[in-house]
């Protein structure tokens, strides 16, 4: 259905397509919720998404890319203008990368100008550095589309050129480039998040690593569908889209959150916030299950796609040459560290965020978020639902997906069951609940926290003094100190910043002055130039004359 | 009828486990008291210590929010749920086929967020201050455990742990070089998720020392129990876990009542070596800086990796 340009637009829906509007639908709907409704652009960058979701031929597949990127490149200008020339830099990369692409005969060459080319609309290492400025600029429903969607989008267009247009010319270093871009996301991602300090900054950064990890599934795939390894590959798309599926749900409602809380203390840095959960119970208790998904904790809807992803790289290290093996080796180490900082980073933004004391006024005073917003979220959060506790169900409606992108697999059922694991924790809960309230005194006496023994705070300090709990980053002082330091560049800067970008601004650089010193040449320095040029000429055609 | 004996045979260990782990935590702290030359508390204390706490009214501060009784249950029920999935004294119980290793890292995970979560709750300093560094043993802890891992299921072909431990028992392994450094990796693990010397000291008094112990500083009465019985819990998990994989001989099947006296004395024993060797390392290394753990895990993580290259040297080279 792929066709030239000027035949007018082509709509198309497989499975794969199918896939990707089911995980569009939701967030939309929640974003337009969240109080996007009336914007005009909002609802272009819809269109954008979902004309190159549903594009049939290569036109309309860029030119819905590139609406979105316009559209959303719009929506981050209108909310702060810091990041976005970066992000319109980026924009254009992509889009320099792509519609090239996807002119080209299936080749390795196309194939690496797709990697660039969706991968920086993605977030992928090392042209992730955009993400996080961008990302949390807009007001919080675009931020959501962007996290949830637009990265989804990128990485649809990944997937059906690697695996379904490309398909019959893919090789096995296609999947290892992509394992090696994704592992470095995932570490970069989480690290990151769990340093940064404002809220929004630090979804961004996860949404980064959730990026890595749904490549890192796609690249065990498209080595194993490369190395005729059906059950592999079909077990690493399972862990991937259902990556996807999940992500998509949990984010939205993050940063939907993340807005409210702007909304209602005027900040989203969490150095002044703490105690929120009082003013805001709904939106804590939405949030807290939206956290457990990015912490990818077992009952939450992330366990099931970490859990996946996990066996598939442990079954990827039993196939391939010795240093193909030692490199899966390698990268379950890095994905346990990431899991855990993953949710040390949930962990962060829950406790000082939402528990503890307040640590400013504002958090103090703030209120519940509008119906409109709670309405939205509570939406994701009972699709959530399903994919926490009915993993194998949506892993059935997958299997379409999985067969069109490889061909000849026949999915596993999943090993983790989240459903029995539910009944033994409502059997072992409800025992000792029940022993406890039998057995136990009943009944709680309200008294000043103990604090090691240090004395009641002064009435004129209702909630203690702030600077006696720890701030937001100091929680993630250990972790900067022990592997920051190591991972990120000096200063904690990212290591893509530092080595790749600051470089090559470097380079523009210099190369601005050299032109700029020519366009300045003196009339004398202009005749000298062309009376060179012109004996050099000569020269070079005496010689050839010569010889 | 085999149905019924693997119910019962996993209603047995989990009575047991519930049952036993108090008793654990009292032998080991009788058995390092002796060591270091002091009587030291009986061995029944533990039970006795939970019992008060059953007794006391629990005190909630002003300034803990809706979630405070919460975390106590989400930090002993996903333990609790981990009791019934690891093996004990016999293998092919009711839950062997979801026993599945990530799985059980996933519980340890949730039980060790709600513990942090805990220590935020009320918001003061030594609680945020040990459940930062938590995380940062956490981070490096999970690492180490899940390339131990890798080695198990490429050596065992199966990822459940009733599995590991059929594959193991099977004899045909022998002693390998990559489960030695499994094994050493491994305890390193497992001594910072129980909170032991020399990641952290269980006896310890000094508020800014402490880590485990400081996330439950707001903590009394019934949740501090919870909480009490919940790392008892852990300490016998990890314990049977290490058991079940590397020492799996003389385990019992469950479809096979006559080999269940022989598995449980097995059992007990097992757990008496791994309660006595504890106890002489406490006894004999002092506890690190918090700085200095890291690189303690490091080893584990690089002991690890070198666990899974070994293997695919060894499959390489057909040894």
């Amino acid at each position: 259905m792929f066709g030239l340009p000027g035949q007018g637009i082509h709509l198309h829906v497989d499975a794969l397509s199918a896939l990707f509007l089911c995980i569009l639908a939701p967030q939309i709907m929640a974003s337009a919720l969240g109080g996007m409704f009336r914007s005009l652009t909002f609802w272009f960058f819809v269109l954008g998404m979902v004309l190159a979701v549903l594009a049939g031929d290569a036109f309309t597949l860029i030119l819905g890319f590139e609406l979105m990127s316009a559209a959303s490149w719009l929506l981050v200008l209108r909310g702060d203008e810091k990041p976005a020339p970066l992000y319109a830099g980026i924009a254009m990369i992509s889009a320099a990368c792509l519609i090239p692409a996807v002119f080209l005969p299936a080749s390795s060459l196309a194939f690496l100008l797709i990697f660039l080319g969706a991968g920086a609309k993605a977030g992928l290492a090392p042209l992730h550095i955009w993400l996080p400025r961008a990302h949390p600029a807009p007001p919080a429903g675009v931020s959501a589309l962007m996290s949830g969607g637009m990265v989804k989008v990128a990485l649809y267009i990944l997937i059906r050129y690697a695996f379904v247009v490309f398909g019959a010319a893919a090789q096995p270093w296609w999947g290892a480039l992509l394992i090696a871009a994704g592992a470095a996301s995932v570490l970069l991602g989480a690290l990151r998040a769990m340093l940064e300090v404002e809220m929004k900054t630090l979804l961004a950064c996860s949404t980064v690593e959730h990026v890595g990890l749904i490549t890192i599934g796609l690249g065990i795939a498209l080595r194993a569908k490369a190395m005729n390894d059906p059950a592999l590959a079909a077990l690493a798309l399972q862990g991937a889209l259902l990556c996807a599926v999940a992500h998509g749900l949990f984010k939205p409602m993050l940063f939907l959150g993340a807005g409210a809380v702007k909304s209602a203390t005027g900040t989203t840095s969490l150095d002044w916030l703490g105690g929120l959960i009082r003013g805001m119970p709904r939106l804590g208790a939405l949030m807290l299950v939206a956290a457990s998904g990015m912490a990818a904790l077992p009952l939450g809807p992330g366990f099931a796609p970490e859990f996946l992803l996990l066996h598939a790289v442990i079954a990827a290290a039993a196939t391939g040459g010795i240093l193909a093996r030692i490199g899966f080796t390698a990268l379950l180490a890095g994905l346990g560290l990431s899991a855990a900082l993953a949710v040390g980073a949930a962990l962060r933004l829950i406790g000082i965020g939402f528990l503890g004391r307040p640590r400013s006024l504002h958090a103090a005073a703030a209120e519940d978020a509008k119906h409109a917003t709670l309405l939205g979220m509570a939406l994701l959060a009972v699709l959530c639902v399903p994919v926490s506790l009915f993993p194998s169900l949506i892993l059935g409606f997958l299997v379409p997906v999985i067969q069109q992108l490889s061909p000849h697999s026949d999915p596993m059922p999943l090993a983790y069951a989240p459903l029995t694991l539910a009944l033994l924790f409502l059997l072992v809960g409800g025992v000792a609940f029940a022993l406890l309230h039998r057995l136990g005194v009943r009944g709680t006496r309200e008294v000043v926290a103990w604090s090691g023994g240090f004395g009641r705070p002064p009435v004129w300090l209702p909630f203690g003094d702030p600077a006696t709990q720890p701030s937001a980053t100091g929680f993630a002082d250990p972790v900067r100190r022990a592997i920051g330091l190591g991972l990120l560049a000096r200063g904690g800067v990212d290591p893509a910043e530092a080595y790749v970008f600051a470089p090559l601004y470097r380079l523009h650089l210099r190369l601005t002055r050299l032109a700029e010193h020519i366009r300045r040449a003196t009339i004398r320095q202009r005749l000298a130039f062309v009376f060179a040029a012109l004996v050099v000429f000569l020269l070079v055609l005496g010689l050839r004359q010569g010889s | 009828m085999i149905t019924f004996l693997s119910l019962l045979a996993t209603l047995l260990h989990a009575a047991l486990m519930f049952a036993l782990a108090p008793l654990l935590f009292g032998l080991v702290g009788k058995l390092r008291a002796r060591l270091l030359g002091r009587r030291g508390p009986p061995v029944v204390q533990p039970y006795r210590t939970l019992y008060r706490l059953l007794r006391k009214t629990t005190l909630v501060p002003e300034t803990a929010t809706e979630f405070y009784p919460v975390w106590p249950f989400l930090c002993f029920v996903p333990l609790g749920a981990a009791a019934l999935l690891v093996p004990g004294f016999s293998s092919g119980m009711l839950s062997a086929n979801s026993s599945d290793f990530i799985t059980l890292i996933g519980l340890f995970a949730l039980s060790r967020a709600a513990t942090l979560l805990a220590g935020l709750e009320t918001g003061f300093a030594f609680g945020g201050a040990a459940a930062a560094r938590e995380v940062l043993f956490s981070v490096l802890a999970e690492a180490a455990f899940l390339v131990v891992l890798l080695s198990f299921v490429l050596i065992a072909h199966s990822p459940t742990i009733d599995g590991i431990a059929l594959a193991f028992r099977g004899g045909h392994i022998g002693i390998s070089v990559s489960l030695g450094f499994a094994l050493a990796a491994l305890l390193a693990v497992a001594l910072t998720e129980t909170g032991r010397i020399p990641v952290d000291n269980p006896a310890g008094h000094l508020e800014l020392s402490m880590v485990h112990e400081a996330l439950l500083l707001e903590y009394s009465g019934r949740y501090l129990l919870l909480f009490e019985y919940a790392a008892m819990l852990r300490l016998l998990l990890w314990m049977s876990l290490i058991g079940t994989v590397f020492f799996p001989f003389g385990m019992a099947h469950a479809v096979d009542i006559l080999s269940w006296p022989g598995g449980l004395a097995l059992w007990f024993l097992k757990l008496g070596v791994l309660v006595s060797a504890l106890a002489l390392f406490e006894i004999s290394t002092a506890k690190m800086r918090v700085f200095r753990v890291p690189e303690f895990l490091g080893v584990a993580v690089l002991l690890g990796v070198l666990a899974g290259i070994f293997l695919f040297v060894a499959s390489r080279i057909g040894a």
